[in-house]
Parts: structure tokens; C-alpha cells; sequence
């Protein structure tokens, strides 16, 4: 994984979790690796791999089995929720972008139309 | 008790300062960065925790007691130059770790350095300097410490070997042990720190967890450090 | 640890000193055969140099073990492996007195191994026959034998050797605390400290003068000397240096716990 040294790197491993999460690359109720194993997977740091599964267990998107260790949330709900969440800002962004080149809101629309029939 | 505690440390040559009042403490199971320009007193600090060096003033404690053989028991150090015997073969140093330390592993060992495709019934004097130095940072690493000090491990190789060194380093060291990393080669580090130590000319300039500093200035070490260093 | 520490520092000079033993009895074995074939104008020329060889070899395992004995030194605790010398959690006393251990044991071995050469070399009834007359009246005049007289002359001249490889272990102790570069310090060190050996066994000499009269005639008088006085000089050179060797031993010991600085 590359990251950014600008920013956190606990930050960038957060999004990098919600990401697979969401996207289905590990699966509701799905067992997590080791601390340990998924810091050398990433190559980060154990205490920062650690600091990144605590911000995720906060937002329960995972969750800690006494001694068994961590699994991805069975709550399908919060899972949809942040993918909803992440949708809607990925759209804003990108709603944002084409407005600086001069597409309106509906022109926007219009042309994402456009771009799914021709295919 | 913390690991390792330096009080008002100050080291001098002669009638040159290089080392003045560092206080300094390392808690157990971080990995720090030890980060500072060449010649501004990394190494003499390092040297000092290593026992190679007597303090001109003050104290170094390592967990609560000074310096001596149950503190060198506990302390894995890599020394930026090539230090072993260059006569004897990578096996024989091997046999020879193992017999001197108890926590080392020699099967770990081996088998790191047979991933590196080493012959290990070579002589060192017959390998190269970048060979040697990985031999030794292997054999380093290949020890159950409670303390790794690093100096300088990415000093002079390409940056394909500096990757292999830093996931040697994450890969190996001891569960719940610190690694200490002196370095100037910031950029390619600062993603394993989770502490920051700034040291210039003989002082401590700053101490800071990593990712808090980052969020802070809201730029990556390398850069905070350059703005503050800059010549 | 220290059995450890003695084997690596033993293993050390001996796989240096084994090349220089080999020649030398390789020399001794050549001179033997060649002395031994006569009527050959060529053989004897040849035997003459073998001996010559011979003797070469034995002076280059005494010089050559007491260098290495110092480089190792130095090497260990002052050059790059000191490195890893201080960082192994051994004891100061334990590093010096591998050191020292190993001195003994190598000077002792070379001196061994010097005699059987020259045993090798030049054993024959007529050289014995010459040695025994030379020795002879000294031996009967102590009351003492022929062996006796030679081992403890051996015996001196090893402790002298020992004392000499300490005074130098001290000059590169004391070098490095003056200055951690320049190699001439150490050798300066070493020098006075070697004198002061000899100065310190001089005056325990004359101390004991005080109290013997045949042995003050050593200090002022320059007579052919009383073959009694012979027998408490060695006496007393195996009792002065064996006491420096001790005190030198934990003088050095004492410098090291004082801390060293590696360059």
C-alpha cells in the first residue's frame, strides 16, 4: 500500500479498511487478520494498524470477540450506511468538479446519461 | 519503569560540546525516529546508550538501573559501520551470537539469511559492504530484545534494499520491544514512526508523536523537518 | 562467559601461530636431515640454512605472538569490533582476563614449541655433553639440577614476555584515553609503562639488597658476582615479576571499568 506521508497515516489505513469493507473485499462477519499480520501486510507500524482498528471498532464498524479477535460488522445496515455516505460524497466531489468546468447540476446529469447509452 | 530514561546527558570532546542536557525518555513497544542532519550528535547519543561512550555529565537509565550486562542483554544495536569479525564465516558469527546471546534465534537467522540467497559458509571479508551490512542486520534483528537500536540502517543503499531493511525491521523486531531509528533519510521512514524525536546540533529539539505532528502541521515529517532545518 | 570469551580470543592467535609453528618444525626436521647425511659439501651448505630458517621461525613466533597479542587487543576493544567487544554482556574483568589468559597460554605453548624445535634442530649426545658442562658447576653449586636451572630460566623469561604484552595492553589503554587516533601514544604508553615495570622491579631488588649483603654487591661493586647470588636473583625476578603481572592486571582492570571511548 502507498501512502501519502502528508497525512495521518492511521487516516489513510481507515479509509483503506472502510473501502474493502464496503466494497465487499472482506465480508460482513468475516474474521480480521492479527494486528500484528495486518500491519506486515501493510507495511505500517503494529501501533498505528492498532490505533486504526480502535477509530473502526468506535464506528462500529468492527467489532472485538473477547478472545477470539476482530471481525467486520454482521450489521448490514451500518455497512450500507457508510457506503451510502462515501457515494454521496464521491458525487458531490465530482458534481463539484464539473461544475468548475462549467457543467451545471442538470447539465451534469444529462451528460452521465448520455455516457450510459452510448455503452 | 520506562525502558530507557536519559537525564541531562551532555557528552563532550575535548572542548567541544556535541552532546548538551538531553533528557529523553523511551517507552516500551514504539518504534521512534531519531532524526537529525549528519554530525549533529545521533551517533554519540547512540554510542552513549551503547556503553561505548562515558557521559561527560548526567545519566542513563535503562529499565530504572545504569548500564551493564543485564542491559546489554536486553539492547540489540546496529552500529553504522561493518563490526564484525571479517576472518570468520556468516555461520561461524552465527555460532557465535548464539552463544553469547540468549535471546537469539539462530534458526531465524539462517533462515532470513537463505531468503537473501547468502551463502553462509562465506567468509565476510568476501562479500560486499552492502552484503555485510545486511548480514548484520539480520543477526540484529535476530535477537528477542527489548530494545532495537538502529543507527543509521538505510545509510548508502539503493532504494530497493532501503524497503527490505524497513520490512526486515517491522517483520522481526520483538513483540512489545522499541526500535530506535536514527536516521536522515526521513521520507522513506516516517511511515513506520510512531514517534518523532528532532535532534540539531548536540539538542533535543523536538519530541512528538508522529501522526499528532502530522495533523498539526498538516504536512509529512520529511517536509516539517526540512522547514526546520533549513540551512 | 569467560570460557567463551578465552576460546574465540585462544582460536584467534592459534590459527595465526599454527603457520609460523609448522615452518619452524619444518625448518628444525630439514636441518636434522641434512646435518645427518655427511661427505655432501652441498647438504652441509643447505643444513647451514635451514638452520638459519629455523632460527628465524623461532624469533618470528616470539615477535609475531606478542604483535598479534597487542593487534587483537586493540582490534577488540578500540577498533571497529570493539563495537560488538562492548555491547556483548560480558564483563570488563571477563574481556581483560581472556586477554590475559590467552597471553599465558600462547607465550607458554610458543616457548614449548620453540624448545621442541630446537630439540628437533640440534638434539645430539655432543651438544647435551657441551650444554651439560656449561651448566654443570652453576647447577651443583646451588645444589640444583641441570632441568631445574633451565625451567626457571624459562620461566623468568616467559614472565618477562607476559609483562612485556601487559605494559603493552596498558600503553594502548592509557593511548586511547589521551587520544583516540594517534597510535604513537599508545606506543609511548606502553614504553614507559614497561620501564616503569623494570624500575619498580629494580628497586624491590635493591629494597632486598637492603637486607642481603651479597646481593648489594650487584649495586656497588662491579666484582665477578657469587654464583649465591645467581640463585636469589632468579628467586626473586620470579617473585617481582609475577607480583607487577598481578598488579598490572588489575590496574588495567580498573582503567576499563573507568569506561572507554570508542572512536
Amino acid at each position: 500500500m502507498n501512502f501519502n506521508n502528508n497525512i495521518p497515516i492511521y487516516v489513510q489505513l481507515i479509509e483503506q479498511l472502510k473501502t474493502y469493507i464496503i466494497s465487499g473485499q472482506i465480508k460482513p462477519g468475516e474474521k480480521l487478520p492479527s494486528v500484528r499480520d495486518l500491519a506486515l501486510k501493510t507495511k505500517v507500524n503494529p501501533n498505528t494498524m492498532q490505533k486504526a482498528l480502535v477509530e473502526l471498532e468506535e464506528i462500529d464498524l468492527i467489532y472485538t470477540e473477547r478472545t477470539n479477535g476482530k471481525y467486520v460488522t454482521e450489521n448490514e445496515n451500518t455497512i450500507k450506511k457508510l457506503k451510502q455516505e462515501y457515494a454521496k460524497n464521491i458525487s458531490a466531489q465530482y458534481f463539484k468538479s464539473m461544475e468548475k468546468i462549467g457543467y451545471s447540476k442538470k447539465d451534469t446529469i444529462k451528460y452521465l446519461k448520455e455516457l450510459g447509452e452510448d455503452k | 519503569m520506562e525502558l530507557l530514561e536519559c537525564k541531562n546527558l551532555e557528552k563532550s570532546f575535548g572542548n567541544t560540546k556535541v552532546l548538551n542536557n538531553i533528557n529523553l525518555t523511551i517507552p516500551r513497544g514504539k518504534i521512534i525516529g531519531l532524526l537529525g542532519k549528519n554530525g549533529t550528535g545521533k551517533t554519540t547519543l547512540i554510542k552513549l546508550i551503547n556503553n561505548l561512550l562515558t557521559p561527560t555529565k548526567g545519566t542513563i537509565l535503562i529499565n530504572g538501573k545504569e548500564i551493564d550486562i543485564e542491559s546489554k542483554k536486553i539492547i540489540s544495536y546496529l552500529p553504522e559501520r561493518t563490526y564484525l569479525d571479517k576472518t570468520m564465516t556468516v555461520k561461524q558469527i552465527i555460532k557465535f551470537f548464539e552463544e553469547f546471546y540468549e535471546n537469539f534465534d539462530s534458526k531465524k537467522a539462517k533462515k532470513l539469511l537463505e531468503d537473501l540467497g547468502l551463502n553462509i559458509n562465506q567468509k565476510l571479508s568476501k562479500m560486499s559492504k552492502g552484503m555485510q551490512e545486511k548480514v548484520q542486520l539480520v543477526l540484529v534483528m535476530s535477537r528477542k530484545a527489548d530494545l532495537y537500536i538502529l543507527d543509521e540502517p538505510l545509510g548508502g543503499v539503493d532504494p530497493a534494499t532501503r524497503d527490505y531493511i524497513l520490512d526486515t525491521i517491522l517483520n522481526n523486531f520483538n513483540e512489545g520491544a522499541s526500535v530506535i531509528i536514527s536516521t536522515h533519510l526521513i521520507s522513506d521512514i516516517e511511515r513506520i514512526l510512531d514517534e518523532v524525536i528532532f535532534i540539531d546540533k548536540g539538542q533535543i529539539i523536538l519530541t512528538q508523536d508522529a501522526d499528532e505532528l502530522r495533523t498539526k502541521e498538516n504536512d509529512s515529517i520529511d517536509e516539517i523537518f526540512r522547514r526546520m532545518f533549513k540551512c | 562467559m569467560l570460557t567463551k570469551l578465552l576460546k574465540y580470543d585462544l582460536k584467534n592467535i592459534f590459527k595465526f601461530l599454527i603457520i609460523f609453528y609448522s615452518l619452524s618444525i619444518i625448518g628444525a626436521i630439514s636441518t636434522r636431515i641434512c646435518f645427518n647425511i655427511e661427505n655432501s659439501f652441498i647438504l652441509e651448505i643447505i643444513a647451514q640454512i635451514c638452520s638459519g630458517f629455523t632460527i628465524a621461525m623461532i624469533i618470528n613466533i616470539l615477535i609475531n605472538n606478542i604483535i598479534k597479542l597487542w593487534v587483537r587487543f586493540k582490534n577488540n576493544l578500540y577498533g571497529d569490533e570493539s563495537y560488538l567487544t562492548h555491547t556483548l554482556p560480558v564483563s570488563k574483568k571477563d574481556i581483560y582476563l581472556s586477554k590475559i589468559l590467552t597471553t599465558i597460554i600462547s607465550l607458554f605453548i610458543s616457548t614449548l614449541v620453540i624448545a621442541l624445535t630446537l630439540f628437533i634442530a640440534y638434539y645430539s649426545k655432543e651438544n647435551v655433553e657441551a650444554l651439560k658442562n656449561f651448566l654443570l658447576p652453576i647447577a651443583t653449586a646451588y645444589g640444583s639440577t641441570i632441568i631445574k636451572i633451565i625451567s626457571s630460566f624459562l620461566f623468568i623469561l616467559f614472565l618477562q614476555f607476559a609483562n612485556t604484552v601487559q605494559a603493552g595492553f596498558t600503553g594502548i589503554i592509557l593511548g586511547h584515553k589521551m587520544n583516540q587516533t594517534k597510535i604513537g601514544f599508545s606506543v609511548i604508553f606502553g614504553y614507559i609503562t614497561y620501564t616503569i615495570t623494570q624500575l619498580f622491579a629494580l628497586f624491590i631488588t635493591f629494597i632486598t639488597a637492603l637486607f642481603n649483603k651479597d646481593l648489594m654487591n650487584l649495586f656497588i661493586t662491579n666484582q665477578i658476582i657469587d654464583v649465591e647470588i645467581v640463585k636469589v636473583t632468579i628467586y626473586l625476578s620470579i617473585i617481582i615479576y609475577t607480583i607487577t603481572l598481578i598488579i598490572g592486571y588489575f590496574i588495567n582492570i580498573k582503567l576499563l571499568k573507568q569506561g572507554i571511548n570508542v572512536e
